[in-house]
């Protein structure tokens, strides 16, 4: 069964990207600065699919996006959107989910590197966002400093809070997404 | 005369918890029948369609089609048996109608001309030819269902199986998709439907099957057995009861 | 929904509909790239050519600004931070801040050339289907071996399929979380956790059964290759828009 395995796999990828795309669309309007899912899904992909087929996920993510689909943010889409002011914290989701994945692997997934994984990850996002950010909106007088107080700090209540609910998440839904290793499943 | 299209010896799986999904079943189905597969939720029904096309493979037994088994040419299995699930949505591919027809004959790496042909044959087949460029999502319960068997039927198959092809359906939904079946039927292909809502289909079937803890519990003609099906958790058809003849819901 | 619907494909007979996607997508690119770093008379004929564009593919403005709303607004904050940090002479002076000439002139030369880069998209996306830019993408990766084109074809349209179905599957759950009257718990946390569990565990129970389905219809990464044909109109497209790039960059 190791097609049907690559297959569900494949599905499952397609699946988050989608769901790192809605995301953008499931704000959740508490606190100053609405929580956006985005990342939260990315961190998802990393725990749920592990290391390679996350990268895979964000990857189709972004290619889809970048081909133009409104897929990003509040629905756009584009190279544009890419090349814009927050296109640095799109790219950043690829080594962040790689990562993510890879500690939670390494880790047998359980809760402590699970969470160390995904405080690195959402580091990572930030460390491309951040100095893009601050590349695109930097006249002269923009400090790093300022770009830090616009494009991180508001969100890191957020990324706290997303982080604690991807904990239960990922363990009520790992035994019924079961990645490959773990035998064939019956579909109901 | 007639050939049998589907034979199935002794056949069991068990799944890789535990528990037993069908236990010794022997059948054979003769090409160009309408056979109804009964029994009540859990009783293994769509464990033996699975087994019909190779998305499980047995652990005991064989099935074969026209003389082949079918773990020896899964490929070649699906494209004789279509199989209709039973949530339309979950089944539909492509992002238009068109493409999501075209992803079977796709896979089969068909030329492009074949598959335009056989997506519009099976358009026109099941009456969704003016919503080729529609997508998928949009449309009612019924064209979903529709859509689901045009997608079969660009694979040229010589089986439908349709695995509780009526619910969430309206009565309008459940007539037409009958008279689709009907039409599929007279076609020349074999049609199995799994369904435990006998009186819908049962005046137009040729062979029943009643199924109950994984087992074959009665197989003949629809006719002779339609009056003990209730000891099985299948409801008897209300209109076989003395003085009423049993109607079909076209009428 | 309404987001996801406007903005997509619609149906016309321009030449941006007509041309090939590979060449649409070249195109995109190289007059993204050549506006970053364009100056303010390259700027204009750039806009010169977009609104004859616009007007060709006869694209409602009114939905093209609805489009853009929300990325005015992200240019607005572009636009304010551009203006008080670039230094200069300054214009007007409130407190310790001050409106520096430089700022803004700075600031809107770079709102222009992202309008310009996003209209660009939205161009592309508004007049190629979405079928045809999985088929460039596909083809475009052919040459590396490393990405199995076929497989990331798949998974876009797939990617494309699910997100109505999670939309909606979100949008029930709420309803019937609200219905239980969820808003009287204030923790984030818990209602976070509620949200998201019983979706995505749906969500995965009906990817799981897309995944059966695709794999009854025989699903296969060996398929029939996507259909692309370029012709004379797109040569000479791409000659007119490599000229155009030279005039951006060198102007």
């Amino acid at each position: 069964m190791i097609i049907a395995e690559q297959l569900r796999m494949t599905v499952y990828a397609s699946l988050l990207a989608a769901l790192t795309a809605a995301g953008a669309y499931l704000a959740i309007p508490i606190g100053p600065v609405p929580i956006v899912l985005q990342n939260f899904f990315v961190f998802l992909s990393g725990l749920l699919l592990g290391s390679r087929w996350g990268f895979a996920s964000v990857s189709v993510y972004i290619l889809v996006g970048a081909c133009g689909l409104p897929i990003f943010s509040i629905g756009r889409g584009g190279i544009g959107h890419i090349m814009g002011p927050t296109g640095g914290y799109l790219i950043g989701f690829l080594p962040a989910v790689y990562i993510i994945g890879l500690i939670s692997e390494k880790g047998g997934q359980r809760v402590i590197f699970d969470i160390i994984a995904m405080v690195c990850g959402a580091l990572l996002v930030y460390a491309f966002g951040v100095p893009w950010l601050y590349k695109v909106l930097a006249g002269k007088g923009m400090t790093l400093q300022k770009a830090l107080f616009v494009g991180m700090y508001p969100f890191v209540p957020g990324d706290i809070l997303k982080i604690a609910v991807a904990v239960p998440v990922a363990k009520a839904l790992r035994p019924v997404i079961r990645v490959p290793g773990s035998g064939f499943r019956i579909p109901s | 005369m007639h050939m049998n299209i589907i034979e199935i010896e002794n056949l069991s799986h068990r799944f890789p918890d535990g528990t037993l999904g069908i236990d010794g079943i022997n059948l054979t189905i003769q090409e160009g029948t309408f056979v109804v597969i009964s029994g009540q939720n859990g009783s293994g029904k769509t464990t033996l369609l699975r087994h019909l096309n190779g998305l499980l493979l047995p652990d005991r037994g064989t099935v074969r089609l026209s003389g082949v088994s079918v773990s020896k040419d899964l490929v070649k299995a699906r494209q004789i048996v279509g199989m209709v699930f039973q949530d339309s949505d979950s089944q539909i591919i492509g992002e238009t109608v068109y493409d999501d027809v075209a992803f079977g004959p796709e896979n089969l790496c068909l030329d492009r001309s074949e598959i335009k042909r056989r997506v519009y044959d099976a358009l026109k087949a099941v009456g969704l030819t003016g919503l080729a460029e529609q997508r998928p999502h949009l449309l009612s319960g019924g064209e979903k269902r529709r859509l689901a068997i045009a997608g079969v039927l660009s694979m040229k198959p010589r089986v439908i199986v349709f695995d509780e092809p009526f619910s969430n359906l309206d009565y309008p939904g459940i007539r037409q998709l009958l008279e689709q079946v009907l039409s599929l039927h007279k076609a020349g292909r074999t049609i199995v439907v799994a369904t435990h809502e006998l009186e819908k289909v049962i005046t137009h079937a040729d062979h029943l099957v009643i199924m109950k803890d994984g087992t074959v519990v009665r197989d003949g003609l629809p006719d002779e057995m339609v009056k003990g099906v209730e000891a099985f958790g299948v409801r008897e058809p209300y209109n076989s009861r003395p003085g009423m003849e049993i109607r079909s819901w076209l009428n | 929904m309404a987001e996801l619907t406007a903005f997509r494909f619609r149906t016309g007979a321009s030449l941006l509909h007509k041309l090939d996607v590979r060449f649409k997508l070249g195109f995109l690119v190289l007059i993204s790239l050549a506006g970053l770093k364009a100056a303010p008379l390259a700027l204009c004929v750039i806009t010169f050519v977009l609104i004859a564009v616009i007007i060709d593919t006869r694209l409602p403005i009114k939905v093209i600004l609805k489009e853009l709303r929300y990325f005015l607004i992200l240019l607005l904050f572009v636009f304010i931070a551009r203006i008080l940090t670039t230094p200069g002479s300054t214009l007007i002076q409130i407190m310790a801040v001050s409106v520096t000439r430089e700022g803004i002139y700075d600031g809107s030369l770079v709102c222009w050339r992202l309008v310009i880069i996003i209209t660009l998209g939205l161009l592309f996306v508004s007049t190629t289907r979405t079928s045809e830019i999985k088929a460039a993408v596909e083809w475009l990766l052919i040459p590396f071996p490393f990405f199995q084109g076929k497989r990331v074809a798949t998974m876009m349209s797939l990617v494309m399929r699910f997100m109505p179905l999670i939309l909606d599957q979100a949008k029930e759950t709420a309803d019937a979380q609200r219905a239980r009257c969820v808003e009287n718990r204030k923790n984030p946390l818990y209602r976070l956790r509620k949200f998201a569990i019983p979706v995505i565990r749906r969500i995965f129970e009906s990817a799981d059964k897309l995944a059966v389905a695709m794999e009854a219809r025989c699903y296969s990464e060996n398929r029939t290759d996507p259909w692309l044909s370029s012709g004379l109109k797109d040569w000479v497209a791409l000659f007119v828009v490599i000229c155009l790039c030279a005039m951006i960059i060198l102007i």
